[in-house]
């Protein structure tokens, strides 16, 4: 085997175009499927950062009747839940938070979380400093601890070696630091595709939950998430059992809360399922793309083997002459193939490298676990695997081909080459059939996806994002108490950032459009009784201020807008979007109308009058047409969370600098974070998509130069085979043309026979994708064409040259041209 | 040594129609002997020594080797005897060219079972005994023909066959190389090597002990 491994090495090392071409061709293929197995193990089969993370839930509650699902918990009943289940060791509520971290030169905004202090036992993990939270650390007056993070640590407190036990100050409150989490510790993981829930930033700062009086007096104010670790022995099922008898015993013991007609219930989902489920899809998808193109690069390799091995015929014929059984033959071959694909592989992995840094810095802000995705021993192991089986299959149909030679035939003086020629051929065009088969579906997919991403960008989203900037602002409740003082602040604040020079409109949200957050309330209808009708509106809800839709160019087609004189001591209006005005007031003008957050059926309704009507903003992404929403002037609804919108005459971010020190001059702790155009947003929502379109594009187009270069090699390989043949019919008269047409005849039947296999494989196989198009079918003609186009065209280029090199040749020359 | 009854070659040309390359041959080389075949081109002398070396296996007819019923054995059988008692040397010497002197003399003896320092000491024995311990590094290509030869015919014996097929082996050397080869082969029979020598040379047949005319695949 030493032998065999040191002489194939030195055959390597003596055809180093061949060995280039094989080990650059080798590097794409593995390379990519390296990089994308890195993304399977980090996202699907490395377990969750945390102890026995199979065991960890998250409970969600639905109203099935108003199609809510996966809604949080309110904080009475998360304390029924933690004293009546019985399944988990233990269960802790979650939220995040935002927090303004001030002294030092800077206000900062942090992204925060509070948390039960059940939360750290329950994850397994402990503090590399100090400790966490205690059940004494829970509630109002006694949650003045923080546990930091050791990326928070290091960057803002260089690291301090005696931070744990000082103070901070947060939201104008000082904190007792008590410990420091490891580098490598997240909570909460973003939740892919969870309702309401936000792909959130890092987390660096844990504080006890303390439910205020208000939250602890509202079964309805849902905002907690809630985590459990079930107990040893008990299953899944078992634990949503007791979950379902629970919530039966809550619609005995609230009936105003919990009517039979909503439907209200809870589901336990696996912690892993909620932040990984959505992408398996994706990554399976991916997985079949780095597949095909592996399997391209390896006929490729097979096409250049089969020809190598005609070449060495006569080398193989001495070897069993001379004793070597076929077992040895082939051994000796396939040494040659698992050696060339182990050095590919090894080049694979340094494209690997930079691939998955390039895949970190695309998808950061969609894929949840992304910066986990790294070379490990276990992928490397898989790689090396899948580098030897490459070897093997490339490697095994001319080892087989070239193990049992003609001995006589290729050792006589003059003998004739092997009359094994012809079936090589055979294989070595049904090779080429099979590549082109294969680029055309990668091709397809990714023309589907293209033609698709396109119509999404081009998508009227209902507001005109250009030159707009966005940051958010976070008013600590200890100094901005509900009500006026929230208000006035951001009152003051638009004045201000109006009056600054190159600003047109400026105007806060609670909620920014695409951004991933959301907020619903429900609410009663005048003149309608949900519980005659059996109808429980509930939409989204968002507060603003007066020039908001200016900002946005969202255009107002009935009523008004809100203005300055829509203050907390005036009548509550609302104003609604186009969606809700057809869904809750079909075919009636709905100026005027009332709705209502109180119970009707007690005597102090407060109404809200519905005094406009504006387009529809499509704020959960672009592929999905705009729900109903409605909006209520923030002087009325002061939320201390807003976001600044300021609409532009120059570039928007050129007034980042302005805007801040305007905020600051009117509280100097206050920190403006997440700065960002309104074309980022836009564009950040639709970044999953791109991301599977520049991946499977890259794919696609190695694909296309693969299958050209498996033409290009063939084509070349048929032209020398035939170099007499071709003499012989110059000789007899036949022009350039001839010639030309000869050889890319004969291509292009390879090329339509792998196009119509390709083509009927593409209409199946994108059937898969349906789910990720926007407005195009998966049987799309006229991207099927295009793509056959562009594959047939780039294929007949690919033996143009060959066809060109065969006109060239020299009849007398090719006719002296021994076979 | 080698009892030949009956052998033919054919290939089938048309429906029922075929091409004898060799037909009827009987012919028996006692051990010892040093044998020459002669004959026209195409007469099907090289097709004879590639049945005898166990290359051809299309072939009817009986085929003794040392008592040895070949024509019963199942090809990986007939390679196996043929590892163990013939060596061949060909006329255009086929070395590998990418095996340096030394190599190409292990190469037979890696497909056999010796053990390396076996190995080591054979081929050390070999290029002492051909004289050639100084081109063992050298490739084919940095040899003369007469030197690649010498080569082949070192490797034909280096696994200490009883019997020698050479197919032409002076073919492709001028004389003073030709005679060099035929000067070994002499002593090698000397030394109670059997050959069977396939050439056109009436010089080269001389050196053997008995002739063997071939004529449109008959013994003449």
């Amino acid at each position: 085997m030493l032998n065999d491994l040191r002489y194939a090495l030195r055959m390597l090392i003596k055809s180093p175009g061949f060995t280039a071409v094989a080990i650059l061709t080798l590097a794409l293929g593995i390379g990519a499927c390296t990089a994308v197995l890195s993304l399977v193990n980090a996202l699907l089969i490395r377990p969750l950062p945390y102890k026995a993370p199979q065991e960890l839930v998250l409970l969600w509650q639905k109203f099935s009747a108003q199609g809510l699902d996966q809604i949080p918990v309110s904080a009475p009943e998360y304390l029924d839940y933690e004293k009546q289940t019985t399944s988990f060791e233990h269960i802790a509520a979650f939220d995040y938070a935002d927090l303004n971290l001030t002294g030092g030169d800077m206000p900062e905004r942090i992204q925060g979380a509070v948390v039960a202090p059940s939360l750290f036992p329950l994850l397994g993990v402990g503090p590399i400093q100090g400790r966490v939270f205690t059940n004494d650390e829970f509630g109002e007056g006694r949650d003045n601890v923080v546990i930091l993070s050791a990326r928070l640590w290091q960057r803002r407190f260089n690291s301090d070696p005696n931070l744990v036990g000082k103070e901070i100050a947060l939201n104008g409150r000082n904190f007792t630091v008590i410990g420091i989490m490891p580098r490598n510790f997240q909570f909460p993981l973003p939740l892919f595709g969870v309702q309401g829930g936000t792909f959130a930033e890092r987390v660096d700062i844990w504080k006890p939950i303390a439910f205020t009086k208000s939250e602890l007096e509202s079964r309805g104010a849902r905002s907690y998430g809630v985590i459990g670790r079930l107990k040893k022995g008990i299953s899944s099922a078992q634990a949503q059992a007791e979950i379902d008898t629970i919530h039966a015993n809550w619609l005995k013991q609230f009936p105003d809360n919990y009517s039979p007609d909503v439907r209200f219930g809870g589901t336990l989902y696996p912690l892993h399922e909620q932040v990984v489920g959505g992408m398996r899809k994706a990554l399976i998808i991916l997985l079949a793309a780095v597949g095909v193109v592996l399997l391209i690069a390896c006929a490729n390799l097979t096409t250049m083997l089969l020809a190598r091995a005609g070449a060495r015929e006569r080398e193989f014929a001495i070897r069993v002459a001379l004793g070597a059984t076929r077992t040895q033959v082939l051994r000796q071959i396939l040494c040659e193939s698992v050696l060339l694909a182990v050095i590919g592989g090894a080049a694979g992995s340094l494209l690997a490298v930079w691939g998955l840094d390039l895949l970190r810095a695309i998808g950061v802000q969609t894929v949840p676990r992304i910066a986990e995705a790294n070379l490990d021993a276990r992928v490397l192991l898989i790689m090396l695997a899948v580098s030897i089986g490459t070897g093997i299959l490339f490697g095994i149909v001319p080892a087989f081909a070239s193990g049992n030679p003609e001995v006589t035939e290729a050792l006589k003086e003059g003998g004739r080459s092997s009359t094994a020629g012809a079936p090589r051929n055979r294989v070595r065009n049904a090779l080429v059939i099979a590549e082109v088969a294969m680029a055309l579906v990668l091709l397809v997919s990714a023309g589907l996806l293209m033609k698709s991403f396109a119509r999404l960008q081009n998508v009227d989203p209902g507001f005109d994002p250009d030159n707009v900037l966005t940051m958010e602002v976070a008013l600590p409740l200890a100094k901005y108490p509900r009500g006026k003082p929230v208000a006035d602040l951001f009152a003051g604040a638009t004045g201000r950032i109006k009056a600054l020079p190159g600003v047109e409109a400026a105007a806060f949200t609670s909620i920014l459009p695409l951004s991933g957050t959301n907020s619903d309330s429900s609410f009663a209808i005048e003149g309608r009784n949900p519980m005659v009708e059996k109808v429980y509106p509930d939409e989204e809800i968002r507060a603003i201020t007066p020039e908001y839709f200016r900002v946005l160019k969202t255009p107002l087609l009935r009523g008004r807008s809100f203005t300055d004189a829509d203050t907390a001591d005036s009548p509550k209006v609302a104003i609604i979007n186009e969606a809700m005005a057809r869904k809750w007031f079909p075919n009636i003008d709905p100026i005027g109308k009332r709705i209502t957050f109180s119970d009707i059926r007690k005597p102090d309704v407060e109404w809200i009058t519905i005094v406009g009507v504006v387009g529809t903003i499509r704020h959960r992404g672009l592929e999905e047409d705009g729900k109903p929403e409605y909006y209520l002037p923030h002087a009325q609804n002061s939320y201390r969370a807003m976001i600044l919108a300021v609409r532009s005459r120059q570039d928007p971010r050129s007034l980042t600098a302005a805007i801040r020190a305007e905020i600051r001059r009117m509280d100097p702790d206050l920190p403006a974070a997440h700065v960002r155009t309104l074309e980022q947003v836009t564009s950040d929502s639709i970044a999953p998509r791109r991301l599977s379109v520049v991946l499977i594009g890259v794919f696609a187009a190695v694909a296309l130069v693969l299958a050209a270069v498996g033409i290009y090699g063939v084509m070349s390989f048929l032209v020398v085979q035939r170099t007499h043949e071709i003499g012989v019919r110059m000789a007899l008269g036949a022009q350039r043309s001839d010639v030309l047409r000869l050889v890319m005849g004969h291509a292009l039947r390879l090329v339509l026979i792998g196009a119509a296999i390709g083509l009927a494989v593409a209409l199946v196989s994108s059937r898969a994708l349906q789910a990720m198009l926007y407005r195009v079918g998966a049987f799309d003609v006229p991207t099927l064409a295009g793509v056959t186009l562009v594959l047939a065209a780039v294929a007949l280029l690919a033996s143009y040259i060959p066809a060109l090199r065969a006109t060239r040749a020299d009849p007398m020359a090719a006719l002296g041209h021994n076979t | 040594m080698i009892k030949l009854k009956h052998l033919e070659r054919f290939y089938p040309l048309a429906k029922e129609k075929f091409f004898y390359v060799l037909r009827d041959i009987n012919l028996d080389v006692a051990e010892g002997e040093f044998v020459s075949v002669m004959g026209p081109s195409g007469a099907g002398k090289s097709t004879l020594l590639h049945i005898l070396g166990m290359h051809d296996h299309g072939w009817s007819g009986e085929y003794f080797l040392d008592e040895t019923a070949v024509h019963r054995l199942k090809p990986k059988e007939r390679a196996a005897l043929r590892n163990e008692q013939i060596g061949f040397v060909f006329q255009q010497y086929h070395l590998l060219d990418d095996l340096t002197v030394y190599e190409n003399l292990d190469i037979p003896l890696s497909y056999r079972h010796y053990s390396k320092s076996e190995r080591s000491a054979l081929v050390a024995d070999t290029l002492d005994r051909f004289q050639i311990v100084g081109k063992k590094d050298l490739y084919p290509r940095q040899l003369s023909g007469g030197q690649q030869q010498l080569v082949g015919v070192a490797r034909a014996i280096i696994a200490e066959p009883k019997l020698l097929l050479a197919d032409e082996p002076t073919g492709n050397l001028h004389s003073s190389q030709g005679e060099e080869i035929m000067d070994l082969f002499k002593k090698l029979n000397a030394e109670g090597m059997t050959i069977v020598q396939v050439t056109h040379s009436e010089k080269n047949a001389a050196y053997g002990n008995r002739i063997i005319q071939l004529r449109d695949g008959w013994v003449v």
